[in-house]
């Protein structure tokens, strides 16, 4: 999205076929009762990301801004169409809420961990993402144990305040 | 129906860049604007205080100016972020800052003066007009801040009124300050108050119907 912003064409068609795919699912999930607008609704957001664009914030995470665009859509459908949100629909959201944080999450901790320094997130990645113990990490990675450790929490400090922001 | 693939090319085509600060650049522009129009309004209308540079060197002018200035900045800064989705300010309790400073001067005041002239200071001699005046001069910065706070994305429609038209409010006072002859605390704690209290409420009405996109 910042080399979007920066007006690379390229980068940011290729962006928005990946938000198409991402939006579609979350549509999807949430408007099960009527799949003909979904596709309307992605356009719809598509078009909203393009001409509101100047509102991402580029300290901040690229695709909760996203999901807020979306997540706005959608209530302003339901605004427009009827009145109140069924129970039953009510539940979907709720219950598809978690796919939005996996998709989030999945997104985000790679350019989160980026904005680390090298070793701290070689570190993170080795012990929290793929599984490998202190031990392993501190071998494989030629530091010593205390080290891993002491660079995974000053990582994670870091990456706590960046996603909870102010 | 268009599809996606087709929409992403119209959209990606001809790719403008975003500058760091449009966002800010463009709440901006649509404030100064509003402000130079009320400004012509005083100046056209109600013309500018006759004693003004006399009132230069005085406290209460500049207790004025800096108490509608400091709730001004507040609201404008909560303003821009709320024009992003799903941002909301934390700090607005700051508001209670500038309010209780004042409130605290104004019964200084009353304190140093005798009781027979306390309702003559709370009243001044155009209570009555002061906050309409203000909140009339509020309505083409309110007009202009709407306009640009309509190119962005806010997601909570009330709550961006609502600071839109305290940030209008507030900088009405400021401009109202050039024209009003009044200088007891007690009545800019009330008076001025009152009329950015009206142009938040209108924001608040209205910004959910003028907001949405």
């Amino acid at each position: 999205m910042t080399a979007a912003l920066e007006g690379s064409e390229p980068d940011y068609a290729s962006l928005l076929r990946e938000l198409v795919l991402l939006l579609r699912a979350f549509f999807r999930k949430r408007m099960s009762d009527r799949f003909d607008d979904v596709e309307d609704m992605v356009q719809e957001t598509l078009i909203a990301i393009h001409t509101r664009r100047l509102t991402y914030d580029r300290t901040r995470a690229f695709t909760p801004w996203v999901f807020s665009i979306a997540r706005y859509k959608m209530i302003d459908l339901h605004r427009r169409t009827r009145r109140t949100v069924p129970i039953e629909g009510l539940e979907d959201i709720l219950l598809s809420e978690g796919f939005e944080d996996v998709v989030n999450a999945s997104v985000d901790i790679n350019s989160l961990l980026e904005t680390l320094p090298q070793k701290q997130a070689r570190l993170i990645r080795a012990t929290r993402l793929e599984g490998a113990s202190v031990a392993e990490a501190a071998a494989a990675n030629r530091v010593g144990q205390s080290d891993v450790k002491v660079s995974v929490h000053r990582g994670m400090k870091a990456l706590a305040l960046k996603v909870g922001g102010k | 129906m268009m599809d996606s693939e087709a929409l992403i090319r119209s959209l990606s085509e001809d790719l403008q860049p975003v500058p760091r600060q449009a966002l800010s650049r463009l709440v901006s522009g649509g404030l100064i604007i509003g402000v130079i129009l009320s400004l012509g309004v005083v100046a056209g209308t109600l013309g500018f205080r006759a004693d003004f540079l006399t009132a230069l060197q005085e406290p209460g002018f500049w207790i004025k100016l800096v108490y509608a200035a400091s709730i001004a900045s507040i609201a404008i800064l909560a303003t821009l972020r709320l024009g992003r989705p799903n941002q909301a300010p934390k700090w607005l309790w700051m508001l209670a800052a500038p309010i209780t400073i004042l409130g605290f001067l104004g019964i200084m005041e009353l304190s140093a003066a005798p009781q027979s002239h306390w309702m003559s200071m709370w009243l001044g001699k155009t209570a009555a007009k002061c906050p309409f005046l203000v909140f009339a001069l509020s309505l083409p910065i309110f007009a202009a801040l709407l306009l640009s706070l309509r190119r962005l994305a806010p997601t909570r429609l009330r709550f961006a009124g609502g600071m839109a038209g305290l940030a209008a409010g507030a900088c009405a006072a400021m401009i109202y300050c050039l024209h009003c002859p009044e200088s007891s605390t007690l009545f800019v704690f009330t008076w001025y108050s009152l009329g950015m209290l009206l142009s938040t409420a209108v924001g608040i009405l209205t910004g959910p119907r003028l907001l949405r996109w």
